[in-house]
């Protein structure tokens, strides 16, 4: 097979390598330090020009990369989870100064309780920050996908910074082959950064998402950015026909496995898309007419790619990595409130809710949402939130709690 | 309903005194809503307020656009676009200002159509306290006057709202005091109810995407500090006793805006085209070797000299 054996995490490096940004401001966090670890390293062997520093916080690093971007440098840098979190007030503010740099996220719950494994709760919360994401699901993904989020936030119909998301350990720590693509390639399909709104300079102060006292120059300004965020799915298009002309991939805002004649869709995101693949070939073995839609660029939400792929289909599942205590799933939301004004939309709608903190989603699972879909179809009556749960996980637990409370009777 | 807009810097006591007549009117048993509107910065800054008065249940909210009363506290706002004091200013509309000038040499000065009443209240303020201190009660009594609003409202509305800044007794007294002297000098204009007519209605427009030069929020104008100057917002200037000073360095380093510099001799420079008055070094210095002087004619004197 071409390529070589990369993590995730080493192709997300080489993504912010070959894309040849100028600085990288970084703060380490599992299980993104790999990436960080591995950018310090070419810096400083010479390998990378960039100029990288190791800053006290992801606060402190999210409002250098924005700062270094308005100069009008190529800026990478990356987190996780709570590191997200806590860059959380000036994604809003590198968003609004449009500013095109690129973070990419590795997914990691969030506490509490604490794990290192991963759901979307941490990626899904920036959804709304004026962030375009891109959710990939393989580590060849993360590393082309890097390069397009340059193309697209450059664009001057876009300026606006991307998130590349991939997920803790299932992309992060796992190898497979990955295709460095040929520089000089890169270099013709990203060219040089000239921003023509940027340049912070000492010599020449000027300000950046200054202060507009008055709701009518900010409502221009936040609805500046929903139309370049709206932009950029023509924007990806174009860079899309472009990177499958020059490496022969193909990445579209969404993706669909055995649609044509699918009467029941399942709707995924990120690297257990690839375990939905297996779930839809495993089902069609059995004779069932399933499908699988992968959303793949979740910010701008690309809607009309999702109603052409889901109308007039039977049922549509929603698997939702996240979390939203007292909703349920995130993404179905989003789903459900896409197809409403389409008069072919399907006639049902079922939400499960699967892989929290990493928890596999087995065959059987799978199995279960398939029946499932299937039911609701036929009922015309969607159902959910369901929890994918198994009675054996349930048992599990159960025994850990037993041991927690012994532990305690102890003392 | 009779809306009124307070206009004045940061620290003038203009949102005190849209409290005072919102209070004075609700004691009267009016309905009343009073909003003030600042931004980031404070003192000095061009601040506004607005009250709302009247017999019928407020349907309104937030600045008033069209008033039926503005009140501006410094006549320095007049000529300082970002204030934007006459907007919404029709013949009908009642202009109070805050001046040494008379009402008709105000309204020709300051090229204000309909009916200008003009007080100083500074210079009343400075002879009852002896010291520049905010005019929310001298602001707040002209306005009640003007409204037709009884004295003893004003009274009780000016010492409940000093008494909820916290103001000790005897000066809140003394405010009193002053809140009645300009209750009854300021000239008469009596202010009409806002007409009731429907708004027509307002066509939507929905702005295009335009490139980020122009479509993201970026000002490399004069707007920024250091180039935007800032000396326009004072309403009094700290000015050196040269003979008092004993080069203690202490207005050096309380001044929030670092417009202070000191020459080789130990005295302090003041860079006037940044400074906004706020008075913390007059405070601070401890030989009275600055001293507050007022800005005579506004907003630009200050380069004159």
């Amino acid at each position: 097979m071409a390529g070589e054996m990369m993590t995730g995490n080493l192709a997300a490096a080489w993504g912010a390598r070959l894309a040849g940004v100028d600085y990288i401001p970084a703060f380490p966090i599992t299980p993104q330090t790999e990436i960080v670890e591995a950018l310090a390293e070419w810096c400083d062997c010479g390998a990378m020009p960039a100029r990288f520093v190791m800053m006290d916080s992801e606060h402190s690093m999210m409002t250098a990369a924005g700062a270094g971007a308005a100069t009008g440098a190529r800026v990478f840098t990356a987190t996780s989870s709570q590191g997200l979190l806590h860059a959380f007030e000036v994604l809003y503010s590198v968003a609004g100064w449009r500013v095109p740099l690129v973070l990419v996220n590795v997914s990691r719950a969030l506490a509490a309780p604490i794990t290192l494994e991963p759901d979307h709760n941490d990626v899904l919360a920036a959804r709304d920050a004026g962030f375009l994401q891109i959710h990939a699901e393989t580590c060849q993904e993360v590393l082309d996908s890097i390069l397009m989020a340059y193309r697209i936030a450059e664009d001057e119909r876009v300026m606006l910074p991307v998130l590349v998301n991939l997920d803790g350990f299932y992309l992060s720590f796992t190898r497979e082959p990955v295709i460095v693509p040929d520089p000089e390639k890169v270099a013709a399909f990203l060219p040089p950064f000239r921003p023509a709104h940027l340049g912070f300079k000492a010599s020449a102060p000027h300000a950046l998402g200054v202060a507009v006292l008055g709701g009518t120059p900010y409502t221009y300004f936040r609805h500046q950015m929903h139309l370049a965020a709206m932009n950029a799915l023509q924007v990806h298009r174009e860079a899309a026909a472009d990177f499958e002309r020059l490496f022969g991939r193909r990445y579209d805002v969404v993706e669909g496995y055995r649609l044509d004649d699918a009467e029941d869709v399942l709707v995924m995101s990120n690297a257990f898309a690839t375990k939905g693949r297996a779930a839809v070939d495993a089902a069609r073995a059995k004779g069932r007419r399933v499908g699988l839609l992968r959303l793949r660029v979740i910010r701008p939400w690309p809607a009309e790619a999702i109603v052409a792929a889901l109308r007039g289909r039977r049922a549509v599942g929603v698997l939702d990595q996240n979390l939203a205590p007292g909703l349920g799933g995130i993404l179905v939301q989003e789903i459900a409130a896409t197809l409403y004004h389409d008069p072919e939309r399907p006639k049902a709608i079922c939400s499960f809710i699967g892989g929290l903190g990493g928890k596999n989603i087995h065959e059987g699972e799978f199995d279960a949402i398939v029946a499932r879909m299937e039911q609701a179809g036929k009922a015309g009556r969607g159902e959910g939130p369901v929890l994918l749960y198994t009675e054996a996980e349930h048992r599990e637990m159960a025994q850990l709690q037993v041991l927690a409370s012994a532990s305690r009777a102890d003392r | 309903m009779r809306s009124i807009r307070f206009h004045g810097r940061g620290g003038q006591g203009a949102k005190t005194a849209s409290r005072i007549v919102g209070t004075a009117a609700f004691l009267e048993g009016l309905t009343a809503q009073d909003s003030p509107l600042y931004g980031a910065e404070r003192r000095g800054a061009p601040v506004s307020a607005s009250t709302r008065i009247g017999r019928e249940p407020i349907r309104e909210r937030g600045l008033i656009l069209q008033p039926d009363l503005i009140i501006i506290a410094d006549e320095s706002l007049i000529d300082d676009s970002s204030a934007r004091v006459l907007d919404g200013l029709s013949e009908r509309t009642a202009v109070f200002v805050n001046t040494a000038l008379g009402s008709e040499q105000a309204r020709d000065r300051f090229r204000i159509p309909g009916r200008v009443t003009a007080l100083d209240l500074t210079d009343m303020t400075l002879r009852q306290f002896g010291k520049p201190v905010a005019l929310s009660a001298p602001l707040g009594a002209v306005a009640c006057r003007l409204l037709g609003l009884k004295a003893e409202s004003l009274r009780a509305a000016v010492a409940g709202e000093l008494a909820d800044l916290g103001l000790p007794e005897a000066v809140i007294e003394r405010n009193l005091a002053l809140a009645a002297s300009c209750y009854e000098s300021v000239p008469l204009v009596p202010v009409e109810e806002t007409a009731g007519a429907m708004p027509a209605p307002v066509p939507l427009w929905t702005p295009v995407y335009e490139p980020p030069t122009v479509g993201s929020a970026r000002i490399s104008a004069s707007a920024n500090s250091p180039l935007h100057e800032t000396g326009g917002w004072r309403t009094f200037r700290p000015v050196l006793v040269p003979d008092k000073c004993n080069g203690c360095w202490l207005c050096f380093v309380y001044c929030p805006d670092g417009v202070i510099s000191m020459t080789k001799d130990d005295l302090p420079l003041i860079d006037y085209d940044h400074c906004k008055g706020c008075q913390i070094c007059v405070q601070e210095c401890p030989t009275k070797a600055l001293v507050a002087e007022r800005e005579q004619e506004g907003a630009g004197t200050w380069r004159a000299k």
